[in-house]
């Protein structure tokens, strides 16, 4: 079983979980890194292993509030290997979470639906209260 | 804002290791903001004078909405108080403006008047003296602040009113902290130094400014402070505004042409007409400006739907390398304005030169 990446998330990067045995895989906050390759290399490394070998359902949430340009393009790698799953014969999604309110979330979202192949699901979550 | 303005600006801040300015409303945010990007950014050789650099900066602070007539706090609604911090040289200075009314002014000059004529003991004196007595005046104190200021620098605070109409004047102050362990030889600067800044900031309306060396923790701070201080605009205009400073300023840190291993630059984020408007500028080598020149010409001369299809197809495809292809940012900085991108290329010399960009929205 591949081990699982779980890292917290800072002020400049997003909180990951990739953990299989509990068949969740989630991206969430901010990622604002300032050089997105090298924090996302070892979440590729997971993935191409990942997906050769997948559960039957995989449901991967994407919950950004913000990304910076480079991160784009290492969101978009980490959906393009999903889209590999597909080879293996089992399933793959995308959830893309916004929250109410947040238009430009929703709309990087519908982009990213756009050119992705996988089944992409974009949801609104209510605002958080303070 | 023009990309002009940005360079004389940046010509007017040079010896500047350092500056931040803000004009707005005052809320503490602004406060936490100035304190952490000079924590993070002041050099090593001044790295004690850290805590005392805090405490006056506080005091600043307090005098600010101790003598102030507005309640504002948020960054567009009042925009006639004003904070500056710099460091130039082996001094640090703190600089605030904010109105006041004409009637207060003799009771303020004269507490300042006082405290720069005494010496350290007789400021002891007065210090505890002001301290035990009973009878000082709710708001305004009896002048501990400008006690404390005065003690701690262990210099004058230079002071200026300037009337802006029969009822009120605008109130300048200046702390000046030197660093006793370097000696760099300069004068101080001269309050009217500030005064000329205060002036062309309300001129050209932008509500803040920071210059210093982005390769350090500054977007940081930045980012922090428009988050906190815009909370009045929409969700999806600060979040345009945030996006487009991590954008502006990643490149800067990445991009700037090194000077001294600094990679310096100037931010100014202003707004006038109804719209944001962003500036930056920083030092390029000259061997890159053609091609960071293509680039920008390209995505301006493309349509909204063109750049978007350009994006999507970036996605997938990565960034092509051959030359006057675009990034993603550049792109997306192209597709979220209002107008096209202004841009200059000022030669400074055979090595680089000083790259300015507005955008609006």
């Amino acid at each position: 079983m591949l081990e699982a990446i779980i890292l917290e998330k800072t002020k400049n990067s997003p909180e990951i979980i990739l953990d299989k045995e509990n068949n969740t895989f989630k991206i969430a906050g901010r990622s604002i890194v300032e050089d997105p390759g090298e924090f996302y290399s070892p979440i590729y490394k997971w993935l191409e292993e990942y997906v050769k070998n997948p559960l039957k359902s995989t449901d991967f949430i994407i919950d950004l509030e913000y990304f910076n340009s480079s991160s784009a393009r290492q969101i978009m790698e980490i959906i393009m290997l999903l889209e590999k799953i597909s080879d293996t014969g089992q399933k793959a999604k995308i959830s893309w979470m916004y929250e109410e309110g947040d238009e430009m979330s929703k709309e990087r979202g519908d982009e990213i639906k756009l050119v992705s192949k996988l089944d992409f699901e974009i949801k609104e979550y209510p605002a958080e209260d303070f | 804002m023009t990309t002009k303005t940005i360079y004389d600006f940046y010509k007017l801040l040079e010896n500047d290791n350092i500056s931040f300015s803000y004009r707005g409303g005052f809320t503490n945010n602004v406060l936490t903001t100035a304190t952490q990007l000079f924590k993070e950014n002041i050099g090593e050789e001044h790295s004690k004078l850290k805590n005392k650099l805090s405490f006056l900066m506080i005091e600043s602070f307090q005098n600010i909405s101790r003598y102030s007539e507005q309640e504002g706090n948020d960054i567009l609604e009042d925009t006639s108080e004003f904070f500056m911090t710099r460091n130039v040289g082996d001094t640090f200075y703190i600089i605030s403006a904010n109105l006041i009314d004409n009637d207060k002014i003799p009771t303020v000059k004269e507490k300042l008047e006082r405290v720069n004529t005494l010496d350290k003991s007789e400021l002891n004196k007065l210090y505890r003296e002001v301290l035990t007595n009973k009878q000082i005046s709710e708001k305004g104190g009896a002048g501990l602040g400008f006690i404390e200021m005065v003690r701690k620098t262990k210099g004058k605070l230079p002071f200026d009113f300037v009337k802006v109409d029969e009822k009120q004047s605008m109130f300048f102050m200046q702390i000046e902290l030197k660093n006793p362990k370097v000696d760099d030889g300069l004068e101080p600067l001269p309050l009217s130094d500030a005064k000329f800044v205060q002036e062309i900031v309300a001129d050209e309306n932008i509500l803040m400014m920071h210059k210093g060396d982005f390769s350090k923790e500054a977007v940081g701070p930045m980012l922090r402070m428009v988050e906190e201080n815009m909370q009045n605009v929409s969700l999806k205009v600060h979040k345009k505004i945030f996006h487009f400073l991590v954008e502006i300023l990643q490149n800067i840190s990445k991009h700037a042409y090194p000077i001294n291993e600094k990679r310096e630059g100037i931010f100014q984020i202003g707004f006038d007409d109804n719209k944001f408007h962003i500036g930056t500028g920083n030092f390029i080598a000259k061997d890159e400006v053609a091609n960071l020149k293509n680039q920008i010409e390209m995505v301006n001369s493309k349509t909204k739907e063109e750049l978007n299809e350009l994006y999507r197809k970036y996605l997938r495809e990565g960034k092509s390398t051959k030359t006057g292809s675009a990034g993603l940012g550049l792109i997306d900085l192209a597709r979220e304005t209002t107008d096209k991108i202004n841009f200059e290329f000022i030669e400074i010399n055979n090595n680089y030169s000083f790259f300015s960009l507005t955008v609006n929205f």
